[in-house]
C-alpha cells in the first residue's frame, strides 16, 4: 500500500505537466481543428527559455517563467500565421506542416543552446515533506499548484470574458462565428498563442524535474497528445484527467517494467484508445459535417 | 492490354531502357564513398515507397514506418548473429515479422483516423525504440555488429559496388510492383478510400480490410528496406530508427509528393544526397528540411511531383487557354428487361417478396429522435418517392438502409434478407447502391476511375493474385476497362473520362454519381435528391434515366423535393415528417392528404384545428 501510494504520488507532478501540454493542444485543436505536432517543440523552447532567464540571467523563477511564456506565445503567433491557409482544410497537411515546424524549432534550439542538454536547479529546495510516511517533494507541490492555477485562469478566461466566449463560438462553428462578426483569424491566433504559452509553462515547470535538451519534446509531447486523446480531443476537463492518467500510468510502468515503461505506456494507451476512440470524456471538436 | 497501355502514366519502353542503362553504368562513375551514399539512398527510397503507399495512396497516416524498417533490420541481425541462421533465411523471417507488425500497427486504423492514427502510430514507434535501447537481445544502445555478408552464388556482396546491383534489382522490382498495385484495382480502391471512405464503402470497398492491406504493404516495403540495410551496413543501432529519422522520412515523402510513388523516390534520393552534402552541418540540414516542408505544405501540397501539373495549369490560365467545353451526351437507355428481367428474377426466387421492407425502424441521436417507428414496403420494380420537409429524417432513413447508421430499433430487409446493421460494403455486394445528397465522388480520381472502383466487384482477399498471379489482375483490368467504356458511353460521359469530377459542372457530377451507382449492377437503387441543383432540361433527362434504370429491372427509391419530378415519376410516395411516416399512397392521394398539407404548410395554417400533440424535433 505504501509503495502503491508513493508511486501514485510520483506520477502526479508529471501528470500535471502532461495535463498542461494536453490542455494547450486541446485549446488549439478545438478552436481551429489544428493538430499541432510542433506543440512539443514549443514546450522544449519554453523550457530552454525559462532555464536561460532563470539560470543565466539570474531572474527569479516566476519572472523567468513569464518571459518564457511571452517568447513562446510570439512563436505560436508566428506558426499560426504561416499555417493559416491550411486551417479547417486538410488534416494531413496541417499535421505534416506542424511537424516541419517542429524540425525547425529543434534545429534552432541546437543552434542557440547547443546539442547537449542542461540540468536546471530546483527553485524551491529543502527536504521532502512527509505525510503519513509518504514523501512528497516540495517542488512537486509547486508544480501542482501552478498547474491548478493555470487551469483555473484558462477556464475563467474561456467562460467569463468576451474573447473567451468568442473562441468558444469559433470552436463550435467557425462559419457562423464569422457571420456574427467574430474575427476568426484573431481568435485563432489568440488560441494558438495561449496554447504555446501553456506549453512554455509546462516546459518551464518540467525543466527542474527532467533534463532540458533539444529532443525533450519528443516523449513529453507525444505523451501529452496521448493524454489529450485519452481525455477526448479538445475537451479541457478531459485533458486534465488524461494528463494525470498518463502520468500515473507512467509512474506505475516505470515501477514495474523499468526500462520498458515507455513501450508499456504506449501499448496500454493504444488499447484504451481503441476501446474508446473518442476518449473518456468524448471529443469536443470543430464541426466538420 | 491496349487499354492499359493507353494509361497516361504508363511507362514507355524507351524510358525504361534509359533508366536501366543509367542504373547499370552509374557505379562506373562513382567513388567508394559516393556508391555507399547511393546504396543508402536506395534503402530510403524503398522506405519512402512504403510510406507513400500508406499515406499518399491509402490516406492512412503512418508514423511507424521507421519501426517497420527497424523490426526487419533487427530480426535479420538477431537471427544471423544470435541464432546462427543464414542471411537469406533470416531475411525471409524478417520480412514476415515486419508484415506481421504492420498488421498489428494497422489494427488501430480500424477504429480511428487522421491525427489519432498519427499519434498512435508514433507512440508505437516510440515503444519500439524503447525496446531496442533496453532489450539485451537487441544489444541495447550498442546495437548489433558483425552481421554476416549476404552470400550470393560466389558474388562478393561486401563490395558496395556489387551490393549496389543487388539493391537496384530489388528496388526496381519493388517499384514496379508498387506502381502495378497503384494503377490497378487495389490501388484505385485504396485511393477511393483516401478520397471518401463512406462513398468507397457504399460502392463495395471493404474498408477495414483495405486499411490493413495499406499498412501491410507499407510494412513489407519497410521490411525490404530493413533487410537491405542490415546486409549493407552490417551493424545496427537504435539511433537509426529514432523519431528524427521518422520525420526526415516524412519530409522526403512530402517534398517529393506523397501521392506519387515516383515523387516519393525522388524525394528520398534527393534528401539523402543533400543530407550527405551537409553531413558536417546536420543542424542546418534539419533547419533547411523543416523550412522546406513548411513551405511545401503551404504552397505546393502535392510536392515536387505535383509541380509540373500546377505549372501547366498556371500557364494555361495566364495564356487564357481553357479546355474546350465538352457537352454532356445523351443517355443511352438500358435494354428493357421487361418480362425477362423482373419476371425471371421473381420466378427464379420463386416469390414476390418486396425488394425493400423497413419495419418499425427508429433512430435516436442522443436526445434527438430522428426516426420513430418508420415502416414502409417497396415492391420489386417500383419507383418509390420519399418526400417530407427538411429535417424530417429522409436522409437518416437512407443512411440506415445503406448501412451507414445502425438503427436504434426495428429492422430492414432487402429482398427478404435482414440487412439492418450490416456494413455498407456488404450491402453493396447484396445489390444495393446509392447516391448522396451532397455528391461524394472520389475527388482525386478521374471519372473513369470513379466508375472502375464501383465496377470492380472482386473481393479484397483476391489481392493474393497481386503476389502470385499478376496475369489474372491484368485480365480483370482489361475486362473492367471495357465495361467502363460501355458505362461511360451509356451515360454520355465518354468525353469527361479523364477529367477530375471536381472540375466538371454540377449537373455532370450528378450524372457521374448515378453512373457510379449503376456500375455495381444493383437490384435496389437509392437516390438522395438526384435533381437538386439541376436545370429543367437536366431534370427531364434524369427522369428518363431513372425510368430506364427501372425498366432494366432495378427498384428505385428516391428522396426528392422537386414535386413535379416526384409526381411524374413515382408510382407511390411516402411522406415523412418529424421522423414518422404521415402518409403513403399514389402521388395524387398524397398531395390531397390533410396531414401532408399540415406538415408542409406548418401548424399555424391550421391553428384553429385540433392537432395531435407532437414533439418538435426537427
Amino acid at each position: 500500500m505504501q509503495v502503491f501510494l508513493q508511486t501514485l504520488i510520483g506520477g502526479l507532478s508529471l501528470g500535471a505537466i502532461y495535463a498542461l501540454v494536453a490542455m494547450g493542444f486541446s485549446l488549439v485543436y478545438r478552436t481551429m481543428g489544428l493538430v499541432n505536432f510542433a506543440h512539443a517543440d514549443v514546450l522544449m523552447i519554453g523550457a530552454y527559455a525559462a532555464s536561460t532567464f532563470y539560470m543565466s540571467t539570474r531572474l527569479p523563477f516566476a519572472l523567468a517563467m513569464v518571459l518564457a511564456i511571452a517568447v513562446t506565445g510570439l512563436i505560436g503567433l508566428f506558426i499560426e500565421r504561416v499555417l493559416r491557409p491550411l486551417e479547417n482544410k486538410d488534416f494531413t497537411l496541417m499535421l505534416i506542416g506542424t511537424i516541419g515546424f517542429g524540425m525547425v524549432l529543434q534545429a534552432v534550439a541546437v543552434l542557440i543552446w547547443g546539442a547537449t542538454g542542461r540540468a536546471v536547479r530546483t527553485p524551491v529546495g529543502g527536504a521532502p515533506l512527509e505525510f503519513f510516511g509518504l514523501r512528497v517533494r516540495t517542488y512537486d507541490l509547486v508544480v501542482l499548484a501552478i498547474a491548478a492555477a493555470a487551469v483555473f485562469l484558462l477556464v475563467a478566461f474561456l467562460q467569463r470574458t468576451k474573447m473567451g466566449a468568442a473562441m468558444q463560438a469559433v470552436a463550435m462553428d467557425h462559419e457562423a462565428a464569422t457571420a456574427v462578426g467574430i474575427h476568426v483569424g484573431r481568435s485563432n491566433a489568440i488560441a494558438f498563442a495561449l496554447g504555446a504559452g501553456l506549453a512554455a509553462l509546462a516546459g518551464g515547470l518540467v525543466g527542474p524535474l527532467l533534463y532540458v535538451n533539444p529532443t525533450m519534446g519528443g516523449t513529453i509531447g507525444i505523451k501529452g497528445f496521448a493524454a489529450a486523446m485519452l481525455g477526448g480531443c479538445g475537451n479541457i476537463p478531459g485533458a486534465i484527467a488524461g494528463g494525470f492518467a498518463i502520468g500515473v500510468l507512467d509512474s506505475f510502468a516505470a515501477g514495474h517494467f523499468q526500462g520498458y515503461s515507455e513501450l508499456v505506456v504506449f501499448l496500454v494507451f493504444t488499447v484504451v484508445i481503441m476501446i474508446r476512440p473518442t476518449g473518456l470524456f468524448g471529443e469536443t471538436t470543430v464541426s466538420r459535417a | 492490354m491496349s487499354t492499359l497501355l493507353r494509361h497516361r502514366n504508363a511507362p514507355r519502353l524507351g524510358t525504361v531502357a534509359g533508366f536501366v542503362l543509367i542504373a547499370w553504368l552509374l557505379p562506373y562513375t562513382l567513388g567508394g564513398y559516393a556508391i555507399h551514399v547511393v546504396d543508402v539512398a536506395l534503402v530510403f527510397a524503398l522506405l519512402a515507397i512504403g510510406m507513400g503507399l500508406a499515406m499518399g495512396i491509402a490516406g492512412q497516416i503512418n508514423l511507424a514506418q521507421i519501426a517497420f524498417f527497424g523490426v526487419s533490420a533487427y530480426t535479420t541481425a538477431i537471427l544471423t548473429t544470435h541464432n546462427g541462421l543464414g542471411f537469406w533465411p533470416a531475411a525471409a523471417v524478417a520480412l514476415l515479422a515486419s508484415a506481421l507488425i504492420g498488421l498489428l500497427v494497422g489494427v488501430p486504423a480500424l477504429r480511428m483516423q487522421s491525427h489519432y492514427l498519427g499519434i498512435v502510430t508514433l507512440g508505437l514507434a516510440l515503444g519500439f525504440i524503447n525496446w531496442t535501447t533496453n532489450a539485451e537481445i537487441a544489444g541495447g544502445a550498442e546495437g548489433i555488429s558483425a552481421i554476416p555478408v549476404p552470400p550470393m552464388f560466389g558474388v562478393d556482396l561486401s563490395s558496395e559496388y556489387l551490393y549496389y546491383y543487388l539493391e537496384v534489382v530489388v528496388f526496381a522490382l519493388a517499384l514496379a510492383f508498387a506502381l502495378f498495385v497503384v494503377r490497378t484495382g487495389l490501388g484505385r480502391r485504396l485511393m477511393a478510400m483516401r478520397d471518401d471512405p463512406l462513398a468507397a464503402g457504399a460502392v463495395g470497398a471493404e474498408i477495414p480490410l483495405l486499411r490493413m492491406t495499406a499498412f501491410m504493404l507499407s510494412s513489407v516495403f519497410g521490411g525490404l528496406a530493413g533487410v537491405l540495410y542490415a546486409g549493407l551496413i552490417r551493424y545496427i543501432a537504435p539511433d537509426t530508427f529514432n523519431i528524427a529519422n521518422m520525420f526526415l522520412l516524412l519530409a522526403m515523402v512530402v517534398i517529393g509528393g506523397r501521392q506519387s510513388l515516383v515523387g516519393c523516390v525522388v524525394g528520398a534520393v534527393g534528401l539523402t544526397l543533400i543530407r550527405e552534402q551537409l553531413v558536417d552541418y546536420p543542424t542546418y540540414a534539419q533547419l533547411g528540411f523543416g523550412i522546406v516542408v513548411v513551405l511545401m505544405v503551404v504552397f505546393a501540397p502535392t510536392g515536387l511531383a505535383g509541380v509540373p501539373t500546377r505549372l501547366k495549369a498556371l500557364l494555361d490560365r495566364r495564356l487564357g487557354r481553357t479546355a474546350e467545353r465538352s457537352v454532356l451526351r445523351e443517355f443511352r437507355p438500358y435494354e428493357a428487361a421487361g418480362d425477362q428481367g423482373v419476371g425471371d428474377q421473381g420466378r427464379e426466387t420463386g416469390d414476390s417478396r418486396p425488394m425493400l421492407e423497413i419495419s418499425g425502424v427508429a433512430k435516436q441521436f442522443r436526445g434527438l429522435k430522428a426516426l420513430r417507428d418508420v415502416s414502409l414496403t417497396v415492391e420489386r420494380g417500383e419507383i418509390r418517392g420519399i418526400v417530407g420537409p427538411n429535417g424530417s429524417g429522409k436522409t437518416t432513413l437512407f443512411n440506415i438502409v445503406s448501412g451507414f447508421y445502425r438503427p436504434s430499433g426495428g429492422r430492414v430487409l432487402i429482398d427478404g434478407h435482414v440487412v439492418s446493421g450490416s456494413r455498407p460494403y456488404r450491402l453493396s455486394r447484396h445489390g444495393l447502391a446509392r447516391t448522396f445528397q451532397n455528391l461524394r465522388l472520389f475527388g482525386e480520381l478521374s471519372v473513369r476511375d470513379n466508375l472502375l472502383v464501383a465496377l470492380d466487384r472482386s473481393r479484397t482477399y483476391a489481392i493474393w493474385k497481386y503476389a502470385l498471379w499478376p496475369v489474372g489482375v491484368w485480365r480483370q483490368e482489361r475486362r473492367l476497362h471495357r465495361q467502363a467504356d460501355d458505362l461511360l458511353d451509356r451515360f454520355g460521359l465518354t468525353e469527361f473520362a479523364a477529367a477530375r469530377p471536381g472540375s466538371l459542372p454540377y449537373g455532370i457530377q450528378r450524372r457521374i454519381e448515378i453512373a457510379r451507382a449503376m456500375a455495381g449492377a444493383p437490384r435496389l437503387l437509392l437516390l438522395d435528391e438526384p435533381a437538386a441543383g439541376l436545370n429543367g432540361e437536366e431534370v427531364r433527362q434524369l427522369s428518363e434515366i431513372v425510368r430506364s434504370i427501372r425498366g432494366s429491372g432495378v427498384t428505385v427509391v428516391l428522396i426528392e423535393h422537386n414535386m413535379g419530378l416526384v409526381m411524374s415519376l413515382c408510382e407511390r410516395v411516402t411522406v415523412l415528417a418529424n421522423g414518422s411516416v404521415i402518409a403513403e399512397g399514389t402521388p395524387a392521394e398524397v398531395v390531397a392528404d390533410h396531414a401532408v398539407i399540415e406538415a408542409y404548410l406548418g401548424d399555424s395554417a391550421m391553428a384553429d384545428m385540433p392537432l395531435p400533440t407532437t414533439e418538435v424535433t426537427s
